[in-house]
Order: structure tokens, then C-alpha cells, then sequence
């Protein structure tokens, strides 16, 4: 059995109440339809805190096969977390398919720059090393990800719906205090991966909680519905508004033209 | 090690600031369901005022009060036409900047906002930034950039034109589809 610090049992209790809270939510607001994925992400955690407390208590597992278990179950919620924030991002976008199109290569583009420098950067020595490099490094990637397509949907004036920023927040906070503290403590205790291990826990768990909180308080009112439309025929706002821009580039272009066969002639 | 120790703790930590930064309301949304403020794209562009802008600049003027002696007058004349010349430039900004959120205002509009156009803007953006601060640099230091402000004028004009394209694209598509649910709902057909 994998002994564990009365400190670390009690955050990360704290951590599961959070969970379940979050989930409860999530389906008592009638939001869980709305939000498949990050629904089941939620679910994934607590399913993840299960299995970690049934490692913890079979007295027979090695300390290496339960490090490499954890780790394992860490990248699957890893992966539903981006998921989860895909289906986020997904939803504000939906309503502006050619942003969605420009977000995702960004996305993919931000991505790809940030792996590549961080392979640059990063040198394991072992597998614990590995794997904590690994973490710290999709990390760092969602974190970069996100922030690019929130600052594309800035950009665009686009406008999300409070509860999908808080979550899209949460999602991003988390990730940036995992690589701060990853980074922090790998520096200030160098001496190995034990040294750390119990520090690195509780703060990785303080920052989930907090994210946990945000996404409490989103979670509270069930989501608006969705009344973005991007303008349609039916659209009067629109209807009125094209042929006016139209009228007033054309004027522009009409005196710019005048100005240019003007210039020409004049050289 | 260290440096890259440090190099990723001060990328999380720049993370966090833009975080914040793409997280703040912003100062004036741009509804693109709405009337967009309309007056803000007035038609009236300062692009207009080049060959003034351009006379002002020429050297003869100069040359000519020089030439009777009255060298102050000429200075005087010199840094007046200057900074008039500089406020054309500012002006000239605004019109593109305008041009540029009508630009961002479309495409947020538009189910089909092409990635290569956007980089295209970007490109035109990156380009206007760079020629404006060129120009006014050598409008402070007394030189007439002549065919730079021309230059810089044409990409106004051409950002002006690429606009028109983008409308007449949603309005050719809207017209389309307005005709489209016209004619379904000439047959009665429940297209809800």
C-alpha cells in the first residue's frame, strides 16, 4: 500500500467533494446535455480519484506500478480534458464556421510550435522524469491553445457566453499554475522526484479546487440559450446594414478611383 | 538547465498575463447582429486629400521663397506644410483603421471567412503599420516622403476594394438564399 500525507488525503478529499459538487450541478441544472464532454470529463476525474483510492488501499501494489498507473489515468483525463475544452470552444464557434476554421489551424499551428519547443528544451533523465515533463508539457500546450483561440475570438469581438469564458478560464488557470508549480519546484528541489512529490500534489490539487470553484459558480444558472445567429437573409439588421456598407465602400472606391486616373494623368 | 527552467516559468507566467488580458471585457463590442455604428464608417476618407498633400510637400514653394531672400518664411512654410503633412498621415490611419474593423466586422458576419484572406489582412495590416511609422519618421526628420504616402495611400484603396468584394460575396449569398427559401416557400413546402 501507497502511503500517503494526512495533508494530501484532505485536499484531495476536498478535491472530490468539488468534483461531485460540480457534477451534481451539472445535472440538476439540466446543463449535462447541453456540455456532453466536459460532462464526462468531470465524471472521468471522479472515476479517477476511485481508482486511485483502490490503488492506495490493495496493499500489494509496488510503488512503481502505482506511479505508472496514476500516470496513466492522469493522460486519460488529459485527453477528455481536451475534449471537453474542444466541445467548449466548438459551441462558441459553431455560429462562425470560417473563425472555427481559422481557430482550429491555429490552434494546430500554436500547438505544434509549442511541442516542438518544448522537445527542444526538455531533457528526462527516467521514466518519472518522463512522464512529469509530459504533463508539464501538455500543460503548457493546452494552456497556449486556449489562449490563442480566446484571443482569436477577442479579436473577432465575438461574443461567449460568461459561463463557457469561466470554464474555458478555469480550464486555462489550471494548466498555467501546473507548469508554474512543475516548474518551481523541479527547480528549487532538485534532488529528485520523492523530495517533491507530496508538495507537488497538493499544489497541482489547491489549483484544481480553485478551478473547481470557478466552475461551481458557472455552473450555477442553467446556460442561455444560444441566440447567437450569424445574419441570414431573414436577418432585417443584416438586410439593411450589407447594402449600406456596400453603398459607402463604393463611394469610396469611386473617389479613390477619380483620384488615381487623376494622378495618372497628371504624371 | 536553468535557463530553461526559467524560460518555462516565464512562458507560464506570460500565459497567465494574456489569460487575463483575453479574459477582460473589452472596451466596445463590436455586435455583428447589430447596426454597427454605422456613422463610425462614414464616407468620409482623407485618401481625398493627396494631391494637396502632395503639392504641399513639393519643394518649389520653398525653392521660389528661398530664392527671394525670404529664408525664414521658407522654413516657417517648410515645417507648417510638415505637420500638416503629419496630420494627413493620422488621418490616413484612421481611415484604414476604420476600414480594418469593417473588415473584422465582415467576417464575423460571414459563414466563409477564408484563411487566407485573413492572413492577407493581417499581411496588409503588418505592412500599413510598418510604411506609416517609416513615413512619419522621415516627415519628422524633414524629408518628403512623397512616393512612400502615395504607396501608403494605395493600401488604403486596395483594403477599400477588398471590402467591397467581401460585401458583394454576402450579399450575393444572402440574395441566394433568400430566393432559395422564397421559391420553397412558393411550393409550400415546411422547411422548418
Amino acid at each position: 500500500m501507497t502511503s500517503m500525507p494526512l495533508s494530501v488525503q484532505s485536499v484531495w478529499a476536498c478535491s472530490i467533494l468539488s468534483q461531485l459538487i460540480a457534477l451534481t450541478l451539472l445535472l440538476l441544472k439540466r446543463n449535462a446535455s447541453k456540455i456532453p464532454f466536459f460532462t464526462a470529463y468531470i465524471a472521468l476525474n471522479l472515476c479517477q480519484a476511485g481508482f486511485m483510492l483502490v490503488l492506495v488501499l490493495i496493499p500489494t501494489v509496488s510503488p512503481g506500478i502505482f506511479a505508472r498507473l496514476s500516470w496513466l489515468a492522469e493522460a486519460i483525463t488529459l485527453l477528455a480534458q481536451a475534449v471537453a475544452t474542444t466541445e467548449i470552444l466548438g459551441l462558441t464557434l459553431r455560429p462562425y464556421p470560417g473563425i472555427w476554421g481559422l481557430a482550429w489551424r491555429a490552434l494546430v499551428a500554436v500547438s505544434s510550435l509549442v511541442v516542438l519547443i518544448l522537445v527542444w528544451v526538455s531533457h528526462a533523465r527516467g521514466i518519472e522524469q518522463v512522464w512529469f515533463q509530459l504533463n508539464r508539457g501538455y500543460h503548457l500546450t493546452f494552456a497556449t491553445a486556449v489562449i490563442a483561440c480566446l484571443a482569436l475570438v477577442r479579436y473577432y469581438s465575438i461574443r461567449v457566453p460568461s459561463a463557457f469564458k469561466m470554464i474555458l478560464a478555469g480550464f486555462c488557470l489550471n494548466s498555467c499554475v501546473e507548469v508554474l508549480v512543475n516548474t518551481l519546484i523541479q527547480v528549487l528541489f532538485h534532488k529528485g522526484y520523492e523530495v517533491y512529490q507530496a508538495a507537488w500534489q497538493i499544489v497541482g490539487m489547491i489549483s484544481f479546487v480553485a478551478t473547481l470553484t470557478i466552475w461551481m459558480v458557472a455552473l450555477w444558472k442553467p446556460f442561455p440559450v444560444d441566440d447567437r445567429q450569424i445574419a441570414s437573409p431573414s436577418d432585417s439588421a443584416y438586410r439593411r446594414l450589407s447594402p449600406e456598407i456596400n453603398e459607402r465602400l463604393r463611394e469610396i472606391n469611386e473617389k479613390l478611383l477619380r483620384l488615381w486616373k487623376l494622378e495618372a494623368r497628371s504624371e | 538547465m536553468t535557463y530553461a527552467f526559467i524560460a518555462l516559468f516565464g512562458f507560464a507566467f506570460l500565459l497567465l498575463i494574456l489569460l487575463a488580458w483575453v479574459l477582460r471585457a473589452p472596451k466596445r463590442v463590436s455586435r455583428p447582429d447589430a447596426a454597427v455604428g454605422l456613422t463610425e464608417f462614414s464616407d468620409r476618407t482623407h485618401v481625398t486629400f493627396f494631391p494637396q498633400i502632395k503639392q504641399a510637400l513639393a519643394v518649389q514653394d520653398s525653392v521660389y521663397l528661398a530664392s527671394l531672400g525670404m529664408n525664414a518664411l521658407a522654413n516657417r512654410v517648410r515645417k507648417e506644410r510638415r505637420k500638416i503633412a503629419l496630420a494627413y498621415l493620422d488621418c490616413l490611419r484612421n481611415d484604414f483603421q476604420r476600414l480594418w474593423r469593417l473588415g473584422r466586422v465582415i467576417s464575423s458576419m460571414s459563414p466563409q471567412v477564408g484563411t487566407a484572406q485573413e492572413f492577407r489582412r493581417l499581411q496588409l495590416g503588418s505592412a500599413f503599420s510598418l510604411r506609416y511609422e517609416m513615413i512619419r519618421i522621415k516627415l519628422l526628420f524633414g524629408f518628403a516622403p512623397l512616393t512612400e504616402l502615395g504607396a501608403l495611400s494605395e493600401v488604403v484603396s486596395r483594403l477599400s476594394i477588398r471590402m467591397e468584394t467581401a460585401m458583394q460575396d454576402l450579399g450575393e449569398r444572402a440574395a441566394l438564399s433568400a430566393k432559395l427559401a422564397s421559391s420553397l416557400d412558393g411550393r409550400g413546402l415546411d422547411v422548418s
